[in-house]
């Protein structure tokens, strides 16, 4: 059975992005717009939950900070492939925004006269992460979802598996999925949809991203034929707890943490004697892993040798009151108190900068389709993204993509129909899936994928490593299409779903490599150890990757410079 | 090799009218919790146990279910924390089963959709000015992750078919309560159409929290208190209209 439905918009993740933007388009809507929110997981545990430390806005101007100072810390923490024009509208909005989440019950932190409190962050030249203690993103997808429900006109969808966009003439029709607990197969056609389902983290074994960020949406516009931009840029957090990967939040080191190899030296002092601990993630991640590499960090399980993180400096009063959920993990998953322990951390798969290629506006070229947040690339975040950044990015531009979605779909007089083609393959799709092709185990390839991703295109690449992923990732993509999905009920199918995701996975790996490839430098978080210098003359663009003529296309695109001209990244 | 034995409870009801428990042997490792020997299970033996897990750091809610009949976080609940032995996993017994450790506990949307909204004072200055004491107040109960444990233990939902909206919605409505810029006060509302009174108090909601709410003493009774007060005392009814024309502090 298909159960069709009749949507305005259609929103696809409820992330902080998606959340942001149902809201706007039902306010500009204005009770005309039917909007539906549909989620693979459940709508109030999306991954921004684990966002921690903070959200960036310049919220001072009369204290020192101002708009320039954080349009510059992001452009140069970037390194200069972010789009300044785009930046500058960017840091103007932030405020705006967050100051009015505090409206919506979202529990900022305060000084002591009452006003919003701010913490250091790295690459920030001034101390602007609005925060609520170390769940900063737990509790603006809370307000968020409690002020989403006072919008009667905005259906929810929970557990709701998308597996397609359906595009034609360069048109957007609806997504179709199938309901988890069900197995139903559903279409919901609308006249406009955003894509907010977030990043590609879990093409990583070790990473800080929860389990059902794979890049649902990116491979869904990847074989729609749409345009993914720097995808190569994956952000390494500094501080994943090992053996697990989970996020320790940049504000330990915001707070006064310092990271130590085995002989106890605070080693960030050679790599970036004025920023420290605070540099930019890709900095730290690249100054720890040489550390780890140059055998001065410790022994780990399963090859994730590690280094520490030292809270002695920041006193055990300060570390219950802002960092209780990080001395929670500690205690919980390693038995270590980091009160009177340090905790052994590494480098961990954490951010996707690349994305959806759209415009300022999160519109992404197909007619009547948006995209926000994570899955989108506006270019904000260059080669490498500021901490505390991304979530501000979600807040600002899931606005906006709502807002203009919303107003679109108010001029467009439009209807839609779908094609017999389009209705037989949403139709069948799953059907298709469960026929048996082969005998290779999805759980299989997703691992041999992870451990291929986390040795060839971690912190350091080249080009050895990454022609050999190349070769193992296609050979994967293979074996992708020739898999049995041994369970074939329609309740709860876990295992379709997982083979689903390691389709999407592997096509998207894919995308990264080959454009990590293609990339003959180091910028931000791509380093090449055979290219180790910027080369501002040949690489100063975006990556621009499509599928064309049965093959990867990779072109580029100037990037847009305004008041800043490249120059030396030091810290 | 070192084992340990699960016996998980299996049931696709759209198949079945009974339930089973069914053994599995899965390699002990160092640190592991209950749901690891789930993903094991899932990914190496029987690809068609259905789990609802996502963070796998005790963020996200997804994984309750019953560990050896206690309320639990299988993200959380580590294999060398249980007594020795079979270790038992059944899914949360006080909402209709989906399939295996999956539930449907979509009825608390609907529940938390009735509790009022947040409603700031008017005329307020912008920006406004709150002290961090009263930030953690409300933060307390915000930290909740819906993981709908609390609402499991709770013999009144469990036993009894009574309106009672449970503790994780008192939460929510003391999360609301106690912001400082709230205007309104929802204790009567949770009273007279949430049930509250059902509630004896026996704090086996605070036991189970993974969050360590303090549910009972910090959202239940005062709640209850305040409705109370606010319902006959004349002297509370003033200071309540008061309130709600100047603004609460």
């Amino acid at each position: 059975m298909v159960e069709i439905f009749d949507y305005d918009l259609v929103i696809i993740g409820s992330g902080l992005a998606g959340l942001r933007a149902s809201i706007e388009a039902a306010k500009t809507g204005n009770g005309k717009l039917k909007i539906a929110i549909i989620a693979k997981n459940q709508l109030m545990r999306p991954h921004s939950i684990s966002a921690e430390g903070g959200s960036a806005a310049v919220l001072y101007t009369d204290e020192g900070d101002s708009f320039d100072l954080h349009a510059y810390d992001t452009v140069k923490g970037s390194d200069y492939l972010c789009d300044q024009d785009v930046v500058e509208y960017f840091v103007r909005q932030a405020p705006l925004d967050i100051l009015e989440l505090e409206h919506w019950g979202i529990p900022w932190a305060r000084r002591d006269d009452g006003r919003v409190a701010q913490r250091p962050f790295g690459g920030h030249s001034y101390p602007r992460a609005t925060f609520a203690a170390d769940r900063t993103g737990f509790y603006e997808v809370h307000g968020l979802y409690d002020t989403m429900l006072k919008y009667e006109n905005i259906d929810k969808f929970h557990e709701q598996f998308v597996y397609d966009f359906i595009i034609e003439d360069n048109k957007f029709k609806g997504v179709t999925a199938f309901d988890i607990p069900t197995g139903e197969i559903r279409i919901f056609k609308a006249r406009a949809g955003i894509v907010a389902t977030g990043g590609l983290g879990r093409l990583f074994g070790y990473t800080t991203y929860s389990h059902l960020v794979t890049g649902d949406g990116l491979a869904i516009a990847l074989r729609r034929g749409m345009r993914l931009k720097d995808i190569e840029f994956v952000q390494f957090h500094p501080t994943g707890l090992v053996p697990s990967g989970i996020l320790i939040t940049e504000g330990v080191r915001g707070d006064g943490g310092i990271l130590r190899n085995a002989k106890g030296e605070r080693f960030m002092e050679k790599y970036a004697p004025t920023k420290k601990d605070l540099a930019p993630r890709d900095i730290v991640s690249r100054s720890m892993m040489t550390e780890i590499l140059e055998g001065k960090g410790f022994k780990g399980p399963n090859g994730l040798d590690y280094l520490l993180l030292d809270f002695s400096a920041i006193g055990a009063e300060k570390i219950k009151e802002k960092l209780s959920q990080v001395r929670e993990i500690g205690n919980h998953y390693v038995g270590l108190d980091p009160v009177d322990s340090p905790l052994p951390v590494r480098p961990s798969a954490h951010y996707t900068m690349g994305g959806i290629d759209v415009t300022r506006t999160g519109f992404t070229g197909v007619t009547g389709l948006w995209a926000a947040g994570e899955a989108a690339c506006l270019s904000i975040h260059g080669s490498n993204r500021l901490g505390a950044n991304s979530t501000s990015e979600c807040v600002v531009f899931g606005k906006i993509a709502g807002e203009d979605s919303a107003k679109w779909l108010l001029s467009d007089i439009s209807t839609i129909n779908l094609s017999e083609g389009e209705r037989s393959h949403a139709e069948n799709f799953v059907a298709d899936a469960y026929k048996d092709k082969g005998d290779n185990d999805p759980y299989e390839i997703k691992r041999v994928l992870w451990s291929t991703m986390d040795k060839d295109a971690y912190v350091f690449r080249n080009e050895r490593d990454l022609t050999e992923g190349l070769k193992i990732i296609k050979g994967l993509i293979d074996r992708s299409g020739k898999i049995s999905i041994s369970e074939k009920g329609n309740v709860y199918n876990q295992n379709l779903i997982a083979s689903l995701e390691m389709k999407n996975l592997v096509e998207l790996a894919e995308v990264v490599v080959n454009s990590a490839l293609e990339r003959r430098e180091s910028r931000g978080s791509h380093f090449r150890t055979d290219y180790p210098k910027r080369d501002d003359e040949n690489y100063l663009k975006h990556t621009i990757a499509q599928r064309a003529n049965g093959g990867l296309q990779i072109t580029y695109r100037p990037v847009t410079l305004t008041k800043w001209k490249p120059e030396a990244r030091v810290y | 090799m070192d084992t340990i034995t699960v016996s998980v409870y299996r049931r696709d009801p759209s198949l079945e009218k009974e339930g089973k428990f069914v053994d599995y042997e899965v390699p002990r490792e160092e640190g592991m919790v209950v749901l690891d020997a789930m993903k094991y299970i899932e990914k190496h033996i029987d690809p068609s146990l259905s789990l609802r897990w996502n963070c796998m750091a005790g963020k996200c809610g997804s994984c309750s279910a019953e560990i050896n009949y206690k309320p639990s976080l299988m993200c959380k609940a580590r294999i060398d924390s249980l007594k020795s032995g079979k270790i038992r996993v059944s899914p949360i017994a006080a909402y209709p089963l989906i399939k295996d450790l999956v539930t449907d506990v979509s009825e608390n949307w609907a529940l938390l959709k009735r509790i009022p909204k947040f409603t700031p004072r008017e005329g307020l200055e912008k920006p406004w000015r709150i002290s961090q004491v009263d930030i953690e107040r409300s933060k307390e109960f915000k930290k909740c992750i819906e993981c709908f444990l609390c609402q499991d233990v709770c013999h009144v939902i469990r036993e009894h078919n009574s309106d009672y909206f449970g503790p994780r919605h008192v939460v929510k409505a003391a999360s609301l309560d106690m912001h400082p810029l709230d205007a309104i006060d929802r204790s009567e509302f949770m009273n007279k159409d949430a049930g509250l009174g059902y509630c004896n108090i026996t704090k086996c909601c605070t036991e189970v929290c993974p969050e360590e709410i303090h549910i009972t003493d910090n959202a239940i009774i005062p709640e209850k208190e305040r409705a109370v007060n606010l319902s006959y005392d004349p002297l509370a009814m003033l200071v309540r209209s008061r309130r709600n024309k100047g603004g609460k502090k």
